[in-house]
Order: structure tokens, then C-alpha cells, then sequence
């Protein structure tokens, strides 16, 4: 779904009728809990993918429904952290090609435009003198898709095995990559 | 500045990040942390690092203040409950292997049906759907109030173009399912604010038995009718269609299974 092509179209939340209430289970538990905790970092990371809050929300929706049901197999749990980032990276590629498919269908721009947007324009842009900060936010959109991937799942806490696993790229390429992005923006921090 | 030349005997840039982020290994982050109690100039670098990490996580902060999570935390909780509840239904492995039997008996006959007859063997896929995938079909609508909805002269449905319908067959798995025996259908319709979006549509079955197509556009009919007399609130009629529409069926016309004048409520 686009939330630019749906307006105010909001989901549903199936409720449980009385007749069929049952207890959630510790591995229910266990997932919330762990929406809890990466709801957010993921969230911010999914946005980076030119996705509209509406479509990176489903995407965390299907993450962590995929997770319940890796847990219930019984299948690893060693670094779950990395398996939520991997799974909803590449969750995201595809809900992204999806997206551009039906906007390009309906005749409206594409996410490639989209990208250079502000996503979340913040109330203090009406009023905005840290001239610094817009330069960041500028140099960060600018910066490859690899790059800003990358300086956001660090800035997520993840370490660089773990990065280098979700993007699919060497050790040493996490390594370049945040240089690059930090020199980039250590000079528009400096301007 | 970060990216300056430097004399071999400093380390890299790359090298410090990674001493900086804990990445560097034991022996390297011993060989750094000594050079660094020698060089300014190194630890200047080090500390242009950090200030510029501070300042984008500052600048990120600001620039992406997220939506509550308690929406999708109660959506996901939910769902959860469905998935769980499903996985507890399932049969035991001798249904399965039963169910497996069968199948394949099914199969060989349809196979043998079909080598018959040339016309169908392009229909590869099919299945009879009288519920949707939660997942696949949560339901999507519009906040829309009951007055605005009901002034709306027609309330029909418009046909879903047939990319989109393409599209609901595929992630349904039915991609090779001759069209001609689905509705692809709205969960809520639009006649109750339902949008045009994959997320409220699934191709419903005309063939099922009981649960079939005609039967949902009565209880449609039927709530879209409550909503305006006022008897419904909207909200509450987007909610049961698109929890459990067999359900809210039952309730509406109190009866168990659908009424005869429904089944045949529309002709093919």
C-alpha cells in the first residue's frame, strides 16, 4: 500500500470476539516484546528506503510475523537483532518494487524522487535556523544508497559483521562505506 | 579534517573508525590506543569522528520523529493471536497423511480428467476461497462519517482493474486460476469505505458451497443498509466484515448457513 496513493485509509485491526479470547502464548510474548524493542530502529531504517511510514509499518508487521514463525520451527535464535535487520531489509527491497510498479501504473512518481523528500518534515522546518543540521540532513540524502544504509544500521547499533550480512557486502566494504559517508558529512558539519 | 593525508606510521581512517566502534581487534586496538596517547593529531581525528556522529544522530532524531507504535503493536498482537490459533488447528500428522492420500488420488483423477481435455489444461491453478488471508487481506478503509458515505448515489461496487486482479491472483497463488470462477472482492467493501488497495482484496470463490461470493455482497447489502438507517456505526460494520465476515453474517440475518434467496443472489 502507498500511503500517498490511499490518503487517510487506515488498517484494520482484527479483534477477538469473546467465544474464541484465548491466552497468548510466551512465544506471542516473546515477539511483542521484541517489537517492543526494534519497532523503532527498524522503522528508521526502513525509511531510508524511500518507503512511506504506512508501508514500512507493514513491512515490520510481516517481519515480525515471519519471526514468530521462524521461532515456532524451532530454528535459530542466535542474533535475532541481525535476522530482524536482514529480514526487513530485504522485505523492504521487495515492498519497494512493488510500490514503484503500481505508482508508475497510476502515472505518479516514483520512489527514486521520493527518496530526495523529507519523509518526516519536522515542525521546527517552518522555523528552521540550525543551518547545520538541514546540511547534514541534505548530505544524508545525498549520500548512495549503500552508504546511507549502511551509517544507518550502525547508527542502529548494529555491528559490522551484522551489517555486512544484511547488505550482503565484505566486512571491508562496511568499513570504506562509513568512512566515505563520515568524511562527507564531517565536511558539511564543518562548513 | 577527516580524509587528510597523513604520515604511514598514523593509522588509517579506517582503521581508527573501526578502533572507535570496538571492531578493531585486541592486538590493533592496543597499537592504537598507544599511538593515540602520543598523537594529537590523531586524536583530534578521533574526536572529528565522534562529533560528527553526534551531530547526525542529533540531526536524525529531529528529522524523523516516528508515528506511536501502540496501532501496530496492538495490530501485530492480534495477528499473533490468529497465526497462533491457526498453527494450534492444524491437523495431527496422521490427518496429514491421510489428507495426503487423498490428495493424491484427487490429483491423479484430475490429471487423467484433464489429458482429456485440452481446453482446460492452461488452468493450472485453483482453489476454492471462501475466507481470506489475514495477512494478505487485513482489510483497508477509509475513515470516512456515515453521512458522506450514504449520500453517495451508487453504492456498487466498481470493478477492480485487472492488473490489480492479476496481482491479488499471484499473491494468493492461484495465478493460473480461470477468473471467470472468482469475485475479486473488496473484505470491506467500498459501499462501507473500503479502498482499492491489495491489502482489502482477495479473490473470493463463486463456486464454494456455502460461503461464496453472493452470499458476502448480501451481508454488504444488508450492513451498508444498518450503517445508513443509523442501526450500525461505520466503524463497527468495517471492523466485523473485515475480522470474520461469516461471522458477522450469521449474526445480521440470524441464521446459521446462508439464506437460498442469498446463494443465488447474483447470477454469473
Amino acid at each position: 500500500m502507498s500511503a500517498r496513493a490511499t490518503g487517510s485509509a487506515a488498517f484494520l485491526v482484527p479483534h477477538v470476539s469473546a467465544d474464541v479470547e484465548r491466552k497468548a502464548s510466551p512465544l506471542e510474548g516473546e515477539v511483542v516484546a521484541l517489537f517492543d524493542l526494534y519497532r523503532d530502529r527498524l522503522l528508521r531504517y526502513l525509511l531510508t528506503f524511500g518507503l512511506a511510514i504506512p508501508d514500512s509499518e507493514e513491512v515490520i508487521q510481516e517481519v515480525f510475523l515471519s519471526l514468530f514463525q521462524h521461532l515456532s520451527q524451532d530454528k535459530s535464535r542466535q542474533n535475532l537483532k541481525g535476522w530482524l535487520f536482514r529480514v526487513a531489509h530485504n522485505l523492504a527491497l521487495k515492498r519497494r518494487s512493488h510500490v514503484q510498479r503500481r505508482l508508475k501504473m497510476s502515472g505518479e512518481i516514483d520512489l527514486n524522487h521520493i527518496e530526495a523528500i523529507d519523509p518526516m518534515p519536522s515542525p521546527e522546518d517552518e522555523v528552521v535556523n540550525n543551518q547545520t543540521r538541514r546540511r547534514l540532513f541534505a548530505v544524508f540524502q545525498a549520500l548512495p544508497e549503500l552508504d546511507r544504509r549502511c551509517l544507518s544500521l550502525r547508527a542502529e547499533g548494529l555491528r559490522y559483521r551484522e551489517i555486512a550480512e544484511v547488505l550482503k557486502i565484505s566486512l571491508g566494504a562496511v568499513s570504506i562505506s562509513l568512512v566515505r559517508s563520515l568524511e562527507r558529512l564531517s565536511r558539511a558539519a564543518e562548513r | 579534517m577527516i580524509g587528510m593525508p597523513y604520515r604511514e606510521s598514523h593509522p588509517a581512517d579506517e582503521q581508527l573508525l573501526l578502533f572507535l566502534d570496538g571492531e578493531a581487534g585486541s592486538r590493533r586496538s592496543g597499537e592504537i590506543r598507544t599511538h593515540l596517547e602520543q598523537c594529537w593529531e590523531c586524536r583530534a581525528r578521533l574526536h572529528q569522528f565522534e562529533d560528527t556522529i553526534d551531530a547526525f544522530l542529533r540531526q536524525r532524531e529531529l528529522e524523523t520523529s516516528l508515528p506511536p507504535s501502540d496501532g501496530p503493536r496492538a495490530l501485530l498482537k492480534a495477528q499473533l493471536s490468529q497465526l497462533a490459533g491457526d498453527q494450534q488447528a492444524r491437523p495431527s500428522a496422521f490427518v496429514w497423511a491421510v489428507a495426503g492420500v487423498a490428495c493424491a488420488v484427487f490429483f491423479s483423477a484430475l490429471l487423467l480428467v484433464r489429458s482429456t481435455n485440452h481446453a482446460s489444461q492452461t488452468r493450472t491453478q485453483s482453489a476454492i476461497v471462501s475466507i481470506p488471508n489475514s495477512t494478505l487481506t487485513p482489510g483497508t478503509a477509509l475513515l470516512e462519517n456515515q453521512r458522506v458515505l450514504c449520500s453517495q448515489v451508487s453504492a456498487n461496487n466498481k470493478a477492480v482493474p485487472v492488473p490489480l486482479q492479476k496481482k491479488v491472483f499471484e499473491e494468493y497463488g492461484i495465478a493460473g486460476a480461470d477468473p471467470r470462477a472468482y469475485e475479486v472482492d473488496y473484505l470491506v467493501t467500498p459501499a462501507l469505505g473500503g479502498t482499492e488497495d491489495i491489502h482489502n482484496l482477495w479473490p473470493h470463490s463463486y463456486s464454494a458451497a456455502m460461503w461464496n461470493a453472493r452470499v458476502k455482497d448480501a451481508l454488504e447489502d444488508r450492513l451498508h443498509e444498518m450503517v445508513c438507517d443509523g442501526s450500525l456505526d461505520l466503524h463497527e460494520a468495517q471492523q466485523e466484515i473485515a475480522t470474520d465476515w461469516i461471522s458477522a453474517y450469521k449474526k445480521y440475518f440470524r441464521t446459521d448457513k446462508p439464506l437460498p434467496e442469498h446463494s443465488n443472489h447474483r447470477q454469473e
